[in-house]
This record gives structure tokens, sequence and C-alpha cells, in this order.
């Protein structure tokens, strides 16, 4: 039974039997795994206490192929991403990322996914409170190209005409972006996309991870997160819910005038 | 479906229970006297039967409200928000507590699709905004799950009570400074106070 050291993150935790718990971890070498963390609940001797979700640190894990649920012999923290915690937005968006994280990669990704979703993380735990949310839908977007599903956005996904930065596009998600108004009516469900709305999505699916990612509008983000949603459902397509993705896209930080 | 296989099915939805052990409880029971079963089969018939969430507090009670709730000499206007019923075992254990308790059911767990509304958030909001409440400490579990319940639950409650308080992070009692981790000295640290 080899033992795997390995950079991981925490994506999901709950507990199991009286005092361990499981994980689900993203790790650099071994993709996505599922791991027993045992006695994790009743002390802090062996995995100290950072099996918490958005941590990152070296996991020793015994991978026994075949298994669905490893075994996590340690885990050396190396950051807890605090301000997750510290800010609703904030902790609504690391919980899509994860849920997204968890849904699109199988287990055998590359560790550069590994490395866009600890850059993804990092960036929503270093957002000032009033941007969390742009620079959460901008993580996301970024996540999402990162797993190979970047949409097409600057030629026609159908003739791969070169598209004006500053025309309105009509974005087909079944298509997988944009395209031009001659191809538009062929398409399956389009949203018509205006040019802020396509650099935007331009800048958050290139590149590298940013502060410098465009500030969205409040009418434009709840635009975005619908767009991201349908993108989504259309891409994944296994009819089961986006639970975290929902909670986010509601507002958690808004959601107490609602309910009181 | 046998009577067997029917107990140990109804046995492995348990919290931590998997087929095997479910299955070794059955034969277990079929080892014990007869009287000691029914004994059993009807604890959990008078469980399900007479014992609900209190109409105050959710803690699980017998009575329309549960003994800390009728308690009048626990202090009302001191309210303690916590995630599971369990935990107020633990709290009451300490002593040092003598306020009364809010179960909230659970902590906001998106990944989970767990949310405020699937909480006791607004009953809590309902009890602390008649106005006898002064302080409702916050003892949801230190992870972030548990923090963003708290922060979630400062939020809602600033406007109605005078003091949301969150219990404190830090060594444990009888803890080795050396040995203890860098985010329990960082928490500690952070949380420290001034000496009487």
């Amino acid at each position: 039974m080899p033992l795997v050291m390995t950079d991981a993150v925490v994506l999901h935790a709950f507990d199991y039997l009286e005092s361990s718990r499981i994980i689900r971890l993203a790790t650099r070498d071994a993709g996505l795994q599922s791991v027993l963390a045992r006695g994790a609940r009743s002390s802090s001797r062996r995995f100290g206490l950072g099996l918490d979700l958005f941590a990152s640190g070296v996991a020793q894990i015994q991978l026994r192929p075949g298994r669905e649920l490893q075994q996590l012999d340690g885990f050396d923290l190396t950051s807890s991403r605090d301000p997750i915690a510290r800010d609703l937005e904030r902790f609504a968006a690391a919980s899509a990322l994860a849920e997204l994280a968890l849904r699109f990669a199988d287990g055998d990704e590359p560790g550069d996914l590994y490395a866009t979703l600890i850059a993804a993380l990092d960036a929503v735990a270093a957002a000032p409170g009033d941007r969390a949310r742009d620079v959460g839908l901008a993580a996301a977007w970024h996540l999402v190209a990162g797993f190979g599903f970047a949409p097409v956005l600057t030629r026609c996904c159908r003739c791969e005409l070169l598209l004006a930065d500053e025309d309105t596009a009509t974005f087909s998600h079944g298509a997988g972006g944009c395209a031009c108004r001659a191809c538009a009516p062929l398409l399956p469900r389009g949203r018509p996309l205006p040019p802020e709305a396509r650099a935007a999505l331009r800048a958050w699916t290139t590149g590298t991870v940013g502060t410098d990612w465009p500030v969205i509008e409040t009418a434009m983000r709840r635009a975005h997160l619908r767009l991201l949603r349908e993108f989504l459902e259309q891409h994944l397509n296994d009819g089961r819910p986006l639970r975290a993705f929902e909670t986010w896209e509601r507002g958690l930080g808004t959601l107490g005038a609602a309910i009181g | 479906m046998s009577v067997i296989d029917e107990l140990a099915g109804e046995l492995s939805k348990l919290p931590g229970i998997g087929r095997k052990t479910a299955l070794r409880l059955t034969y277990h029971l079929l080892k014990q006297p007869r009287e000691r079963s029914i004994r059993l089969a009807r604890a959990l018939e008078t469980l399900a039967e007479r014992v609900h969430p209190c109409q105050t507090c959710f803690n699980p009670t017998e009575d329309a409200e549960c003994a800390i709730c009728r308690d009048p000499r626990r202090d009302a206007a001191v309210l303690c928000a916590v995630e599971e019923a369990a935990d107020i075992g633990a709290i009451e254990r300490a002593g040092e507590f003598r306020g009364r308790y809010h179960v909230l059911g659970g902590r906001i767990s998106p990944l989970d699709g767990v949310g405020p509304e699937d909480l006791t958030v607004s009953e809590l909001e309902r009890r602390v905004a008649g106005g006898a409440v002064t302080e409702v400490i916050v003892a949801t579990n230190p992870s972030v799950e548990g923090e963003a319940t708290a922060l979630y639950l400062q939020q809602v409650l600033a406007p109605h009570v005078a003091r949301v308080t969150r219990i404190a992070r830090g060594l444990p009692v009888g803890g080795d400074l050396e040995y203890a981790d860098g985010i329990t000295i960082a928490q500690a640290l952070s949380a420290r106070r001034e000496m009487p």
C-alpha cells in the first residue's frame, strides 16, 4: 500500500462514526480523493486543526488502488484560508468553487488543475468584502476554463468568423460560446451578451488569476451568475442540483432580511 | 425480505452503522433474552411517540417546553445558540452557564444544501425580538461552517439584541504551549484578555 505525500486542499468534510471524518480532497498528485481521517473530531494530535473546509496542506494518504475511500495518515497545514469564514460572500463563493471542483474534476486530473483551484480559492480569500462576489464569479469562470470548458468568445463558435469587440454577440450554452448574427438563429437557446460582459468573460477565462479582473455592476452580476449557472447545467448534464452554487446565487449575505 | 434483513436494514440507516455492524447487532439481539429486545422496542416506540422539540428552544423534550426553559432559576436574558441538542449536554457538564439555549438544528453548509432557512434562525430571531434577551452567545463549532453560521447569526440578531458574543477559541486547559499548533496559538493570542 503506497504512502503518497501530496499537496491537497479540503473541499468537503463530514462526520463519520463517533470521532472520525470523511474528507474530500483535491490533490496535486492524485486528483480528487475521498479519505477517512480516523479520530479527527476527538483529537487534534494526528491532523492538527487543519482538516477544515478550504484549508491547504501536505496530505499523507495510504492509496489503495480500486478503493473509493482511502486512509488519511496525516495533514500538515500550510494555509487555513481563515478570511473565507469571516465573510459570508467569500464563504458562499468558496463553497461554490469547491462544488464545481467536486463535480467537474474526475480522479485523475493533472496538477495544473490543482494549481488553478488553489489560485481561485486564494483570490476569493483575499477579496475585499465588497468585491467578493465579483472575484468569486471570475474565479468560477477561471476554474470552468481550467476544466476545459472555456466558452468560445472571440470567434463565432459555428462559422469561426472573428467577432468585433464592440458587438453584442449571442451566447449559446449548447453550442459552447458566442455566435455571429448570421449563425445565432441556427443555434439552440441563446442569450445576448453585451460587449462589456464578453470582455469580462474573456478576462476571467484566460490568463492567470488576478486582482485586475473587471469590476461588475450589481445588475450585471446577477446576469453573469445566471449565465454561469445555465452554462454549468448544460455541460454537467447529470440532473443533480448545484446546491452550493444556488446558495451563492441567492446571496447568502442578504438572506437575513428575507427569512426574518 | 426476512425479519432479520428488515431489522438490519433499519439499523444500517443509523449514523455510523454499516451493513456488517447492523447484522452483528441484529444477531446480538437474537441471542439476548426476549424481554430485553421487547424493552428496547418499547423504548424506541416511546421515544418516537413522546419526544419532540421544545416549542421555545428546540431541545428534545416530552413536554411542551424542555426542563431548562421551564426552570425559573435559569437566566432568560442570556441565550446560548448551539448547532445540535447534544451540544447542550457538553455545555451543561461544564456547569458554568446559567442561561437558556436555542438549538439551531445544524449549521449553514452550502455544499450540503443547508441554508439559514433550514435552521431555526427565524425562530431565534423572533425569540430575541421580544426584547427580554440581552445577550446571545453563539456556540457553533469552531469550523469554517460554524464560523460562517455565527457570522450570519450576528448579522440577523444584531438589530434586536444588545450583545451577540462568540465563544472563545484558544489553548485547552491542561495543554502545553510547546505542543500547541500555530492556529491555536494565533487564536489564543488574538482572543487574549486583560488579567483581572
